[in-house]
């Protein structure tokens, strides 16, 4: 009897364990209706340190301002957890963020649920969010995504080394060409100053095919090889590196300090200029507070092209497997109201997202602020479009970028290798 | 043998008590108690490995986004991989690291065995101090060796300057990306360096006695001594190894890396690993089908290498027999 009480114990042991294992692997949905009745959503975000902390604290503002909902924010920076959250039936988030890059390959592949009817629903002013960003939130016709804030490109320069070369903050490219020549330091060899850096050849790179009249997307797909985007590659390959040389300018990149840290070459002074993002702003006064630096237009190619820019956004959106829309809606229309966004892009120091905002005197106290937000709206202001190819597209540029920047290739050619692996793009 | 004692026990404890059971009865419970036991195990097994093989060898036959419903494409995958350019060059890649790691890793691991055998002072110490690189996670030993290898501000070039040598820019000179990566995978070469420390101490000392009463120098010592007993080891750790650099990717990936969740590659591609590069198409570019089948092909060149290995082995590996 002993005995067999014990098997029957056994197997039950063994049959909870089982069930736990099975629950595990199964995981659990997110979200639910709790004890008081509110319903819980799940905001994952892949912020983390103080951004997380300004996000936390808007959640728990709106959570004190709601008798029907409870937020429960999630850090999540694993792009790759979100993917594999949104392509079960059941997710674990309600609502999310990524880059408007992104927005349209998800949303070909419907794992983003449509937002046209919350933003009639909620009264979202569309109309206020700078265009250029809201042309990456939207797929064949339908708004999958929101922006939060906004990013653009200007030309950063450092005053004292300006001053010290007698030269002005350039205005065309040729002023910016002779201006990049001048403040580079050749030492042995060894470049010790460069006039012109780079933060991310990437983006450097688009950035000045839209300022030389380029276009990287068309209405049928990736324009490469636009007459402007070779110009742009063809002065810089000329301008920057044939100058000092490929070798020598990957010696000093390699020896570059951290991306932002007081090591960053532009904030330890260098780089005597740099094309780089609104950021900038808060990290400078974080880590370089005695540096002497300014910051203006990218010098355009011709006058029609003056304020060109690059526009990226971070964006909210709604994975189609939430089983919370309505809920994720409403705080997502709270999170891009005015107030929430001027406290979350300056917490970021981020442009925000409204032109209605730009202007306000919340943002007085980063240094050279204006000018990014002024660029913003600019109508010289694009974007890369968001498509189901976007990601290998953006790494066949990066390649062929690369080849431009060590001189191995020309950029004809490197962009043909590109158009070459087009066809395999996928499409939807 | 407590074990024993105790199914013993409740052996003749049953036997009494078994009148209202033959023995068929209690052999399928004690066979469904064992399946239960063994239950979380073969739901993990099904779950975890059998159905994701079996699934990712359908998916690279389709084509697969993770989200929408595969379509069948058949061999397609497969013929586009025979002309992707970067898929070759992610492959060449591989085999440079392949073939350079993994000799450098078994030699170290050999030699510092040696080493770390000698009775010196403070052995322990020094068997820790190899050890320890191994237990510091790949990530952060990545982002440690990155710093390291900074040509301005980096330790390995300061380093060579005490000897007039002026260091190359390490990750972002083609040339040397590479040779970086195998740095970093040699870092914990200290958990083979154990393995073959505790080869080493299976050896007899009479043998070695025998041998130098012979006259036999240190080659000789370690030809017909020390190679007779490590090299089944020797075997085990080439194949391991051998898999570790195939399907190397945290370590390019981190040196690699500019930014997150972007597809990077280093200058001219030259730390594109293949597992990266499947990486890349089944996470960065959602081709989850093409991933499939590049991992199907890895899968195969893996078998086929580790296949090769294992038939020259009975050339150079002592069983014992002889």
């Amino acid at each position: 009897m002993q005995l067999q009480q014990h098997k029957t114990r056994r197997v039950l042991i063994a049959g909870a364990l089982t069930a736990a294992t099975v629950a595990g692997l199964a995981g659990c949905a997110g979200g639910g209706t709790g004890a008081d009745g509110k319903t819980e959503i799940t905001f994952s975000y892949l912020w983390g340190g103080a951004e997380a902390e300004a996000l936390e604290q808007i959640i728990a503002d709106f959570n004190e301002s709601q008798d029907e909902i409870v937020v429960k924010g999630v850090s999540s920076p694993d792009q790759q957890k979100q993917l594999t959250s949104m392509s079960s039936s059941s997710g674990s988030f309600d609502i999310s963020d990524n880059f408007g890059n992104n927005v349209g390959a998800w949303a070909s592949k419907g794992v983003l649920a449509p937002l046209d009817g919350a933003i009639a629903a909620e009264g979202i002013d569309v109309d206020d969010f700078i265009p250029s960003a809201m042309d990456q939130m939207s797929y064949d016709g339908t708004t999958y995504a929101l922006p939060i804030a906004i990013h653009s490109f200007q030309l950063l320069y450092n005053k004292t080394l300006l001053d010290e070369a007698g030269i002005t903050p350039p205005t065309t490219m040729d002023e910016l060409a002779a201006a990049a020549q001048k403040l580079t330091v050749v030492d042995s060899g060894k470049i010790t100053q460069l006039g012109l850096g780079s933060a991310n050849d990437s983006t450097t790179l688009t950035t000045l095919g839209f300022a030389f009249g380029g276009a990287w997307d068309g209405e049928d797909g990736p324009t490469p090889a636009d007459a402007g985007n070779l110009e742009a590659l063809d002065w810089y390959q000329e301008n920057i590196v044939e100058p000092v040389g490929a070798d020598a300018l990957s010696t000093f990149v390699s020896g570059q300090g951290e991306y932002l840290s007081a090591q960053d070459p532009f904030f330890s002074g260098k780089v005597a200029m740099i094309i780089d993002g609104e950021w900038r702003a808060a990290s400078a006064g974080k880590v370089a507070p005695e540096l002497d630096w300014g910051v203006t237009a990218i010098p355009a190619a011709s006058p029609d092209l003056e304020n060109s820019t690059q526009v990226t956004a971070s964006t909210l959106f709604i994975p189609a497997n939430s089983k919370h829309k309505d809920e994720a809606a409403e705080f997502l229309a709270y999170l891009v109201s005015e107030e929430p966004m001027e406290k979350f892009s300056l917490a970021l120091g981020n442009l925000p997202a409204r032109v209605s905002l730009t202007g306000s005197d919340a943002y007085a106290d980063l240094e050279n602020f204006g000018v990014w937000a002024e660029a913003a709206t600019s109508p010289n202001a694009q974007s890369l479009a968001s498509a189901p190819y976007s990601a290998e597209y953006a790494a066949d540029l990066k390649t062929a970028f690369d080849e431009v920047v060590r001189l191995t290739s020309t950029p004809e050619d490197a962009i043909a290798t590109v158009e070459s692996r087009m066809a395999n793009y996928s499409q939807k | 043998m407590t074990v024993t004692t105790a199914s013993s026990r409740i052996r003749q404890g049953a036997r009494p008590a078994g009148s209202g059971g033959g023995r068929r009865p209690r052999r399928r419970r004690s066979t469904l108690i064992g399946l239960a036991f063994a239950a979380p195990f073969i739901v993990g097994f099904l779950f975890l490995f059998a159905y994701p093989i079996a699934a990712s060898a359908y998916y690279s036959f389709t084509d697969f986004n993770l989200f929408q419903s595969p379509e069948w494409v058949g061999l397609d995958n497969y013929v586009q991989m025979f002309n992707d350019g970067v898929f070759w060059k992610s492959l060449a890649n591989t085999a440079v690291l392949t073939v350079f790691g993994v000799p450098l890793s078994i030699g170290i691991a050999l030699a510092g065995a040696h080493l770390l055998n000698t009775p010196v002072r403070g052995q322990p110490l020094y068997r820790a101090l190899v050890y320890l690189p191994s237990i510091v996670p790949v990530v952060v030993g990545g982002y440690l060796w990155r710093w390291m290898l900074n040509a301005e501000y980096g330790f390995v070039n300061f380093f060579l300057s005490w000897f007039g040598i002026e260091g190359p820019a390490w990750l972002q000179n083609p040339d040397f990306t590479k040779p970086s990566i195998i740095f970093l995978s040699l870092w914990t070469v200290g958990g083979t360096m154990i393995i073959y420390l505790a080869a080493l101490q299976e050896v007899p000392k009479e043998l070695y006695e025998a041998a130098e009463l012979d006259g036999a120098g240190i080659w000789r010592r370690f030809t017909n001594v020390t190679w007779p007993t490590v090299s089944p080891v020797t075997l085990f750790q080439v194949i391991v190894s051998i898999i570790g650099f195939l399907q190397i990717f945290a370590q390019p990936y981190i040196m690699a890396q500019e930014r997150l969740n972007q597809a990077s590659s280093g200058p001219g591609q030259s730390m594109l690993s293949y597992a990266m590069y499947l990486y890349q198409n089944a996470f960065v570019f959602l081709k989850m089908g093409y991933a499939s089948a590049m991992a199907w092909t890895l899968f195969l060149v893996t078998l086929a290498v580790s296949l090769i290995v294992l038939a020259t082995s009975k050339k150079w590996v002592h069983d014992g027999s002889d």
